[in-house]
């Protein structure tokens, strides 16, 4: 099947945020008001920039920038969530299967089997996933985008397109074949390289294997706050494609070594035992 | 006839076997996660609430030994750390003995034999190794740097994939090796009833107990 994606363009994007509060309409993240009656003081953080950041509860947020371009303020913005990568650390690391590709490229998750571990937002290229921890216990259930495959909230198997897509008034937020979006996104960058967008780039082309979020920058992606040349990071490598294997091998080899070690060992020791009985 | 020596003190055996039971809970708890069709058993936090709770018995444990015990503790863990040439021969001598039943070759050994005494700095250095990248993931999740939570995952699981396949070995050396066999003698006997016979000493520790039964005022069981 082909894979699918959604392409986010940063130069049509008003800001409006309304597909962070269609994303949580539809999966159902209720969102607390900062109230002093609810416990939380509201804080003015110079930005319309709100919520503060990704939580269990918001999967997706519009980051707001103020950059300088040629004397002049630039007012940027930047779609933040689950980027869906193809080599996913997270999935490489979640030692449940919580975490998995989706068979349209995605990465799904069912929550049932989040054992909390917290390995995914520890080794996230993107810093994306979010959890409430118990810090005695430890118990925590991670959150984060699902592409609209939450089971029960399937969109996608609907055969809909993500809800902050559906939402999208300027269109910045397209969802469709993967390759095609690809093909615009490229077309794009290079109608803004045309006017002058010197560092206009496609995020997420080739990036991570290829990302299932794509943006169009008019840009250079640390402008926009995202991390140049992401990688799988180097620790969940040698832990999970050279330990674990190893560990493997050893925990085999070491119950393999005292089974032909007990079976020698007891020969040897009849025998001795044979001509005068001499118990060790 | 039956004469018998002290080999491990009351506070020691207790030590042993609230330590074994934590570990054996901690070994399967920590091994789910590396089987993922296993991990439905982690859901929800239940086998990660259980790892916490014997990791504070495990470290608990012998923090409250340490204090009460210090002199042992210190005798102790001096005898992970000094190593000589009879060690060397032991170490060569080693597979005749386990393999074919043949002690000629052993070299007398003092309190630990040299196979203890590797597995007993195995135990040490690896446990802080173990304790140390736990702390980090369990208090500092939100707060460290992404990198040292992904080495501490990193570490934690080499020095459990080291002490796992040694624990292994432990086991199968102390109570089903054929010459472990029967359990009355050596090594089950030391750690279950704290004493072993004086024939069973000689042959085995000799150094350790030339020195006991010469001067009885040495304290009979260093830990």
């Amino acid at each position: 099947m082909a894979e699918k994606a959604i392409l986010y363009d940063a130069t049509r994007c008003t800001a409006c945020r309304g597909c962070q509060v269609a994303c949580k309409q539809w999966n159902e993240n209720d969102e607390i008001i900062p109230d002093v009656e609810n416990g939380v003081q509201a804080v003015n953080r110079g930005s319309y920039e709100n919520p503060p950041d990704l939580s269990p509860q918001t999967w997706l947020k519009i980051e707001f920038r103020e950059v300088e371009r040629s004397g002049k303020v630039a007012w940027l913005f930047n779609r933040r969530a689950c980027m869906h990568c193809t080599d996913a650390s997270c999935v490489k690391v979640c030692p449940t299967g919580a975490l998995y590709h989706h068979e349209l490229g995605f990465v799904a998750y069912n929550k049932d089997l989040c054992s909390g571990c917290g390995y995914c937002a520890d080794f996230c290229p993107f810093n994306v996933p979010r959890s409430d921890r118990n810090l005695w216990t430890g118990v925590a259930k991670m959150d984060k985008c699902t592409f609209c495959t939450t089971p029960g909230l399937d969109r996608i198997a609907q055969g809909w397109e993500p809800a902050c897509v559906k939402t999208c008034p300027t269109d910045a937020l397209i969802y469709g074949d993967r390759d095609e979006l690809v093909a615009v996104g490229r077309e794009r960058v290079s109608a803004l390289k045309a006017k002058g967008y010197s560092n206009a780039y496609l995020y997420g082309d080739t990036e991570l294997g290829g990302l299932h979020v794509m943006y169009v920058l008019d840009d250079s992606p640390e402008v926009y706050g995202l991390p140049v040349a992401p990688q799988v990071p180097a620790a969940a490598i040698a832990w999970k494609d050279v330990i674990q294997p190893i560990g493997w091998g050893v925990g085999g080899l070491a119950i393999l070594g005292l089974g032909i070690n007990y079976l020698i060992a007891r020969e040897a020791k009849l025998t001795r035992e044979l001509p005068g009985k001499k118990e060790e | 006839m039956e004469q018998e020596v002290e080999r491990y003190r009351k506070p020691t055996r207790i030590l042993h076997w609230v330590n074994s039971g934590a570990f054996i809970i901690l070994f399967f708890t920590g091994l789910i996660l590396f089987i993922p069709p296993l991990g439905f058993l982690a859901q929800d936090s239940v086998t990660r609430i259980l790892h916490r709770i014997c990791a504070v018995i495990i470290v608990v444990g012998p923090l409250i030994y340490l204090l009460t015990n210090w002199k042992a503790s210190w005798k102790g863990l001096k005898e992970a750390f000094v190593w000589g040439k009879d060690d060397l021969e032991w170490l060569k001598a080693a597979p005749r003995y386990y393999f074919l039943c043949d002690e000629e070759a052993m070299p007398p050994q003092d309190h630990m034999n040299t196979g203890q005494k590797l597995w007993w700095f195995m135990v040490i250095v690896l446990g802080v190794v173990i304790v140390v990248s736990g702390v980090i993931m369990w208090a500092f999740k939100s707060t460290a740097p992404a990198a040292l939570l992904q080495w501490s995952v990193f570490a934690h699981d080499v020095a459990f994939i080291a002490i796992g396949a040694m624990f292994f070995v432990h086991v199968y050396l102390s109570v089903i090796h054929p010459l472990m066999r029967p359990l009355r003698t050596g090594a089950w006997s030391s750690m279950a009833r704290g004493k072993v016979s004086a024939e069973y000493a000689k042959a085995h520790h000799g150094k350790w107990y030339d020195r006991v039964s010469k001067g009885m005022k040495e304290s009979p069981s260093a830990d």
